[in-house]
């Protein structure tokens, strides 16, 4: 367990990766957001005006997910630290930060909520389809997002690292033939209609339900992946 | 615990694709000793290196560091440092970063050594990694790895794009060190001769097959050259092991691997021969050269009888 808070102590050695980076992203958005909705509602805009720019430090994240890994575990390894403990300290450590970050969106979104949509209407961090749930989901909602998104960037950069460029082609002309065989299924059977039907059924809680499920298996999936990597 | 022998390795293989990277290896590394794990650029240091500090497995055999295998054990793993020669750090990453972050893991880790070797070797703290010349990268490794003061410290070919006045100082340090702090070091290196007198035990590793492990006072005279006339030559090495064998007209130069009793020097000497000992990098040269040399004079002489016939 030491080396494990050993392994986030030393991702956090440049505290800009993991923490300094995903604010100035969502800083830029809201920022930048609030401008655009300024303009439009300055040149006559009606109505309730949404943004969507809050989920930019989550595609960043699929990012951190790529460099935490390739990056980092091979300096890891010279530090004499095993998979396990890297594995364990660098996904722990991305567990906290997102759940900070979530419970701050949570925040953000009463608080836009309490200003009418920060005195011009406009919704940023409290769409509706999310903040019309408890506090708890809420949270839990973004929480998943985040950590699926990072986890698709450290499998994938896990795949890399156990069987390089190899890997990657068959994992993804594997994804590709998958999908095919789902919209061939879908299309021959005329079922479009029922898919999105269903779809649209799809509540935050349901999603972060099976969100949740998903980020566990390729959790697991990216432990015994990454079990036997090796760096050279 | 201690009392453990820090490495030991069984019947050690490994394939990569269609090379024979490790093939069946059998070592052990006592502690207190300076080994020097010498061979030519893909005979399998590094894979050997790697295996034994479980950053890679073998396909068959066994490796036991302080008696535990060292892949996933963190109690055996925190007791090693091996920096490799083409180690690669965070992209973001200043030097004094990663020596924070050695220090966050090596328990005997000392900041006095370090700082006193990154003046040494004037070393740009707040530079970032990728922006370091080669020889400043080896520096880091060697930084990272001498005030790690780990039980058991690799050095994957430390020297690479340093200056001779830079590799000076990093032995001067090592034996200064090692005589302060004594533990198991290896040297992995093909620059032989600028680390011969550091070691105290050679093992010399060919094509993945350990050819030699002996300790380097016995290596003295272990082998040496014969020249004179080359059908005296050739009758006198008749019995011994031959590693190489030079020819020019009737003059022979022929190198056996065999320690020549004062009887036998007089002998050789009585037949008008010349003796004189292999150094350790001709030693190294001759016997990863000596297979293939004489299998190839082999296959000529082969192809010359059938020739004839």
């Amino acid at each position: 367990m030491e080396r494990v808070i050993k392994v986030a102590r030393m991702q956090l050695i440049n505290k800009w990766v993991f923490i300094g980076l995903p604010l100035l992203i969502l800083g830029c958005a809201f920022v930048f957001s609030l401008a655009i909705f300024w303009i439009v509602r300055e040149n006559g805009g009606e109505g309730t005006m949404y943004g969507g720019g809050a989920q930019a430090p989550m595609w960043y994240f699929l990012a951190l997910g790529i460099q935490a890994l390739t990056l980092t575990f091979p300096f890891s390894q010279a530090m004499s630290v095993s998979r396990r403990s890297f594995y364990l300290g660098t996904v722990l450590l991305f567990g906290v930060c997102a759940l900070a970050l979530s419970v701050f969106y949570y925040l953000m979104g009463l608080l836009e909520k309490a200003t009418g949509g920060w005195w011009m209407d406009a919704r940023f961090f409290a769409l509706e389809w999310v903040a019309d749930n408890n506090g708890a989901v809420q949270i839990g909602f973004y929480f998943v997002l985040m950590v699926l998104l990072f986890m698709v960037g450290f499998l994938i950069a896990t795949i890399y690292m156990r069987w390089r460029t190899t890997g990657l082609l068959v994992f993804f002309i594997a994804l590709g033939v998958l999908l095919l065989g789902v919209i061939a299924l879908l299309t021959f059977n005329q079922l479009w209609g029922n898919f999105w039907t269903w779809a649209l059924t799809w509540t935050a809680a349901g999603v972060t339900l099976w969100g949740g499920v998903v980020a566990v298996v390729m959790a697991g999936a990216s432990y015994l992946t990454l079990r036997k990597a090796t760096v050279a | 615990m201690s009392e453990q022998t820090p490495v030991l390795v069984r019947n050690v293989s490994k394939t990569f694709k269609d090379v024979k990277a490790l093939d069946d290896v059998n070592l052990q590394l006592d502690s207190h000793k300076i080994y020097g794990l010498l061979g030519r650029n893909g005979a399998g240091k590094t894979t050997l290196m790697s295996i034994l500090t479980g950053q890679g497995f073998p396909d068959a055999g066994e490796v036991k560091v302080f008696g535990h295998t060292p892949f996933e054990h963190d109690g055996t793993l925190s007791r090693i440092c091996f920096i490799r020669e083409s180690q690669k750090y965070p992209d973001e990453y200043k030097a004094f970063q990663a020596f924070k972050a050695a220090a966050l893991f090596f328990e005997n880790w000392d900041e006095q050594l370090a700082q006193e070797l990154i003046a040494d070797f004037n070393l740009p703290l707040k530079r970032k990694i990728k922006k370091l010349s080669r020889g400043q990268l080896s520096a880091v490794g060697v930084v990272i790895g001498l005030a790690s003061r780990a039980e058991v410290t690799f050095f994957d070919e430390p020297y690479l794009g340093l200056d001779a006045v830079a590799r000076q100082i990093f032995y001067d340090r090592l034996v200064e060190d090692f005589a302060l702090y004594p533990r198991t070091i290896v040297l992995s290196s093909h620059l032989i001769d600028e680390v011969a007198n550091l070691l105290e035990h050679v093992i010399i590793i060919d094509s993945g097959r350990i050819v030699m492990d002996e300790d380097a006072e016995s290596l003295q005279g272990a082998a040496v050259t014969i020249s004179g006339k080359a059908e005296v030559v050739d009758e006198f090495v008749a019995d011994y092991p031959v590693i190489h064998r030079d020819s020019l007209g009737a003059l022979a130069s022929v190198s056996i691997q065999q320690r020549l009793t004062p009887a036998q020097q007089t002998e050789a000497k009585e037949l008008g021969l010349d003796l004189s000992p292999l150094s350790l990098q001709q030693l190294v040269v001759r016997t990863a050269m000596g297979r293939n040399v004489l299998a190839s004079h082999q296959d000529q002489a082969k192809e010359r009888t059938s020739w004839n016939a």
